[in-house]
Formats: C-alpha cells, sequence, structure tokens
C-alpha cells in the first residue's frame, strides 16, 4: 500500500462524515463524539505505538482539556476556544510529571500505577469546589470568535480539520527522523540509548504530546455540549483509548481515526446492538489481536495486496495462453 | 493528648480489625491467584478480578433469579471461572504471547479479556449491584464489642487452606516443581522438553478457582456487580507487588498490608484519601521494590 494511500483514504473518509452529518443534529453530535474518541485514540498513538509504552491515564487527559474549557469559561469567563488553547500544555505538564514519577516503571507495572492515577484523578475532579463536584459544571456558552458563533455544523467542520491535520502531523511524524528513532526506542532501547539518544526524554516527549492531543478530544466535547462532569470519563474511554488504534490498525495514525468511527459506530449509531454495541468492540478487539494484529487497514492492505498479486498472476496467465 | 486518644481509638477498635482481617484475606487470595499466574506462564493475569467478579456475580444470578441453591450456584460460579480462565489461556494469550511480541501484546490482551467479561456479565446479567450469595456462611456472633459477621470464618478458613494447599502443592509436588521451573526460565523448560503448556494451562485453571472461591465469599459482605472488576484486578495485583514472589505466603502479607491502608485510611482520613494514597504507594513500590517484601532468591 503506498504511503499516502491511508492520508488519502482517511481525509475522503472525513469529508464523506461531513456529508453524512450534513444538518442533521443528531449525526452531527455523532460525529463529534468520534472525534473526540479519535482524538482521544490519537493521543494515546503516540505513547503506545510509536514508543511502546502504554499509560491507562488518559482519561485523566481528556478531562483535563474538558475541564480546563468548562472552568476557564465558568469561572474565569474566557471563550470556550482559549480554554481549547490552555488544555494541551497543562495536560502534556501532567502527563510529563507524571511520566517522571514513573520512569521506571514499564508493562504491567506503568499499566497498574497509571490506571489507579486516572481513578485517583477523576475522583479529585468530583470533590473540588472549582470543577463543581460530582455534578460538574453546566450552562457553558457557545463556542464565539470574537462576536461570531459559529453553527452546529461550522463547529463539526472546525473539529473535523482539526482530527484531520493531527493524524497528517502525526503520520509526518512518524515516518520522520524522530518517529524512526523513537520506534527503535521501542523495540530496541539500549540501542539507542547507545547511540546517544535519551530514550527516557524521548518517553516524556511522547507522553506528553500524546497528552496534548488527547486532552483535545475532551475540550471538543465540552464545547459542543456545553456542560461536563466526572462521570464522563469512565474506565470504558480508558480501554477504548487503547483498543480503537488496536481496531483501526496500529500501522497508521489514521488508524486510530477509523478505530474511533467503528467504536462509535457499533455503540452509537446501530440501534440493534443496542447495549451488546461495546461488547462487540471488545469480542471485535480480542478477535483483532489474535487473527489480525496490524487492524483493519492492516488487513485491508494485505488483502489489497493479496488481489493485486492475484490479479497480475491471472493476467499473466492470460497473456501466455 | 486529644489527638492521640483520637488515634488510639481507631487502633484499638477491634470491629475496624476484623474488617482489616476479612479484606486482607480477600486481597491475600486475589494475590494468592495471580502469583499462580505468574508462577506458571511467568505473567500477570489482569483477567483475575473480572473472574472473581464474574463468578461471584453468576451465582448470585442464579440463586437470587432462578432460585438455585447457593452450594450448587457456587459450584456453577467457580467452575464458570475455571473455565473463562483457561478459555483466556487457550484463545488468547497463548496465541498473543506465540507471536513473541514482548509483554505489551500480552497486557493489552488480557486487558481486553477483562474489558470483554464485564461487558459480557453487564449484558446477560444486568449492571445493577446483586447481593452476594455465599456457598458457606456462619450465624454472625460477637466477641466482645465487635460483631463477626456471616463471611468472616469462612473467608478466614478459605484462605488458610488455600494457602496451605498452594504451598504444598507448588513446594512438594512434582507438577508444583515443573509449574515453578517453567515460570522461572520458559525458554530454558522448552529446550528441555518440559510440557509447558500443560502447566501453563492448569497455572490459569488455579488461579480461575482461586479467584472464584475469593470472590464468592467476599462479595457475601460488600455485594457484587461488574464495576468491581477492575478494582479487584487492581486490588491483587497490589497485594502480589507489595507481598513480593519471592513465596507461595508473600501475597498474604501484601493482602494484610493492603487491608490495613484501605480500613485504617478511610478512618482517620476520610475515603477520598484512600485513592490518591494508592497511587503513592503503588508508585513507591513500584519504583524502588518492585520484587516486594519477599524477593525470590537466587542461587549465585
Amino acid at each position: 500500500m503506498s504511503a499516502r494511500l491511508p492520508n488519502v483514504a482517511g481525509v475522503l473518509g472525513l469529508v464523506l462524515l461531513v456529508v453524512w452529518a450534513g444538518s442533521d443534529l443528531y449525526r452531527s453530535s455523532l460525529l463529534v463524539t468520534m472525534l473526540t474518541y479519535a482524538l482521544v485514540a490519537l493521543g494515546m498513538y503516540v505513547p503506545f505505538v510509536l514508543a511502546g509504552s502504554l499509560s491507562l491515564s488518559y482519561s485523566a487527559y481528556a478531562a483535563t482539556g474538558a475541564y480546563a474549557v468548562a472552568i476557564g469559561t465558568a469561572h474565569a469567563g474566557w471563550p470556550l476556544w482559549l480554554g481549547m488553547l490552555v488544555a494541551p500544555p497543562v495536560a502534556a505538564i501532567i502527563a510529563v510529571v507524571l511520566g517522571a514519577a514513573t520512569m521506571r516503571l514499564s508493562g504491567f507495572y506503568l499499566g497498574a500505577v497509571t490506571l489507579l492515577f486516572a481513578e485517583a484523578f477523576i475522583q479529585l475532579l468530583g470533590n473540588l469546589g472549582v470543577t463543581g463536584g460530582p455534578s460538574g459544571i453546566v450552562g457553558l456558552p457557545l463556542l464565539s470568535f470574537g462576536g461570531w458563533e459559529p453553527s452546529p455544523q461550522q463547529t463539526v467542520l472546525m473539529a473535523v480539520v482539526l482530527t484531520g491535520v493531527l493524524a497528517l502531523a502525526l503520520d509526518r511524524l512518524r515516518r520522520s527522523p524522530w518517529g524512526v528513532v523513537i520506534r527503535a526506542s521501542r523495540e530496541v532501547p539500549i540501542a539507542v540509548d547507545t547511540a546517544g539518544v535519551s530514550v527516557s526524554v524521548l518517553n516524556l516527549v511522547a507522553l506528553g504530546a500524546g497528552a496534548a492531543i488527547a486532552s483535545l478530544g475532551g475540550a471538543l466535547f465540552t464545547t459542543y455540549v456545553g456542560a461536563v462532569n466526572p462521570e464522563t470519563f469512565s474506565v470504558n474511554v480508558i480501554f477504548l483509548a487503547v483498543f480503537m488504534p488496536l481496531i483501526g490498525g496500529i500501522g497508521n495514525p489514521w488508524g486510530a481515526v477509523l478505530g474511533a468511527a467503528i467504536v462509535v459506530h457499533l455503540t452509537l449509531n446501530v440501534d440493534s446492538l443496542a447495549s451488546s454495541g461495546t461488547l462487540l468492540v471488545s469480542l471485535s478487539v480480542l478477535v483483532i489481536l489474535v487473527l489480525f494484529p496490524r487492524g483493519v487497514l492492516g488487513f485491508a492492505g494485505t488483502a489489497a495486496r493479496g488481489g493485486t498479486t492475484l490479479l497480475t498472476t491471472v493476467t499473466k496467465r492470460g497473456a501466455r495462453t | 493528648m486529644v489527638g492521640l486518644r483520637a488515634g488510639l481509638r481507631g487502633m484499638t477498635n477491634p470491629q475496624l480489625w476484623i474488617a482489616v482481617v476479612e479484606n486482607g484475606c480477600f486481597f491475600a487470595l486475589l494475590g494468592l491467584a495471580f502469583y499462580f499466574n505468574l508462577t506458571g506462564a511467568g505473567f500477570f493475569n489482569f483477567g483475575i478480578g473480572a473472574i472473581a467478579m464474574a463468578a461471584a456475580f453468576t451465582g448470585s444470578w442464579l440463586v437470587t433469579e432462578h432460585g438455585l441453591s447457593r452450594p450448587l450456584a457456587g459450584v456453577v460460579g467457580v467452575l464458570g471461572a475455571i473455565a473463562i480462565a483457561v478459555v483466556m489461556e487457550l484463545a488468547v494469550v497463548r496465541p498473543v504471547q506465540a507471536r513473541g511480541e514482548g509483554e505489551l501484546s500480552a497486557l493489552v490482551a488480557v486487558g481486553a479479556s477483562l474489558f470483554t467479561i464485564i461487558q459480557l456479565s453487564g449484558l446477560f446479567l444486568g449492571h445493577e449491584a446483586r447481593s452476594g450469595q455465599p456457598f458457606w456462611s456462619t450465624a454472625p456472633f460477637s466477641v466482645g464489642s465487635a460483631r463477626v459477621g456471616s463471611t468472616v470464618v469462612p473467608i478466614v478458613v478459605i484462605t488458610a487452606a488455600l494457602f496451605t494447599l498452594s504451598y504444598l502443592a507448588l513446594q512438594r509436588t512434582r507438577l508444583g516443581r515443573l509449574t515453578r521451573a517453567i515460570g522461572n526460565d520458559t525458554d530454558a523448560a522448552r529446550v528441555l522438553g518440559l510440557p509447558i503448556n500443560t502447566a501453563r494451562l492448569l497455572s490459569f485453571a488455579a488461579a480461575g478457582l482461586i479467584a472464584a472461591l475469593a470472590g464468592i465469599t467476599f462479595a457475601g459482605r460488600s455485594g457484587v456487580s461488574p464495576d468491581n472488576a477492575l478494582h479487584w484486578t487492581i486490588t491483587g495485583f497490589l497485594a502480589l507487588v507489595i507481598g513480593g514472589t519471592g513465596t507461595v505466603w508473600a501475597p498474604l502479607l501484601g493482602g494484610a498490608l493492603l487491608a490495613l491502608a484501605n480500613v485504617f485510611i478511610p478512618f482517620y482520613f476520610g475515603g477520598d484519601v484512600l485513592a490518591y494514597g494508592l497511587v503513592v504507594v503503588a508508585m513507591l513500590f513500584f519504583a524502588f521494590r518492585p520484587e516486594g517484601v519477599f524477593a525470590p532468591r537466587v542461587r549465585v
């Protein structure tokens, strides 16, 4: 599969989703939910897939983005967009501090600590006065840029552009020298360290960048819905953040976006599945882990290559006869 | 002086110590289930909490919705838990680990299994909490000013029995030594032609059995819902990591220390502080003493 094909297909897919949503408010809200998940999954992609470090704090980072927007607007009188600008650096700082504190951990130990941190963080949000406690913050104003208030469709379009740009940027990053080094550090950390590149610093940068992207997901959701509470960022968000890149395919950041689309479709858009959608998602992950470890995009690539080879063989045989 | 008196009031409260014993036994049993998986398969099975929850939740559902007797429902719960553990090994963990992609894939695989068990339980048995239906309970009685609940004696007896049996099985039987050898160095065991797959399967089944007994018995006091699965997993993992992997008795110490924190931190500082305190305790232990209190001894 050409390196550019996933990018072209990804952008085309997002355009089709915008057309599908049109001016339908229900579809628009589904699309925003999907983009929220996509941003969280893209954030998870950086440390999880590129650096090989499984931090399970992504519900906390998404919550940081959501509450940065809500607190800034409700208590400081900021416009919503300013909260969206503040959220990524705040989430990145939290992730880097947690990453530095857990630098000596990996695998199951890192997973357990970051999971405990996420739970404690969400509990903290439910206990503070500034966050509105368990009921959260409601009644936020509409998005506004110096008096111009975009319509819901325009807001969705901006979110689509943001997600698309980030997916493209992460794909570039993955193939850049930095991306090659961090992927090498996942496989052979000692060799990378010996070459003079600090693996610890690479991991911290990956954690910070991932948290910043994930926080935009939370910020987007709060901006669109106009409210936030701790329940929004349940344990399910953590699991889904890990599952979405796996479902879509870990070979490309667009896999995370595709994974988010599949998850939202199965859990929210197919009426016949109702509450079994989440079960279907988790079963899909198990099947993918066992049978198709490169996810849907990887399977599609393999199938496309197989089809091309078959077509070439048939054509050659036809020419001989 | 007043502060000291208030401090002593908690430490001398027998009711709190009974809670420590009961919680400690439960945490220790979950830690023991983790220990079996670590010993026989060389990795942490994050599905343990979900298996314990599924056994307790299914048993409770069978008793309350279908009128089964508690012992029969308990047997079904235990057998179901063993089946889940075995299927997890055969259908998920073994194929994923066979690809040799390292620890991360195995972690994601058991995480996905845990999530699947939670979803399956919620979909078919409901998401609401149910009262536990332990297959064995005693009449509540009093010791001084403290009331000993119906599940305290059973969980203490079951804990003592399972730890003793585990010790005997792992230290005194050929199969136990084989399991430990495989867990210590799987590659060497493979070169020697030892039956790795059989030992792994047995360790998963044993872990499922222990987790199920723990879950069913403890649910008699706390109730059970699918939401418990993740907390029980983390608790069992912490009990093992704090206690260490050097001896089969180590999770007992880990469970006891965790239970002390679980009971006395909320008593003195409030319930919310426990969540923050656990993060700090876990960070410190994992970073500075990841081998736990009882570390494995290596002959050099």
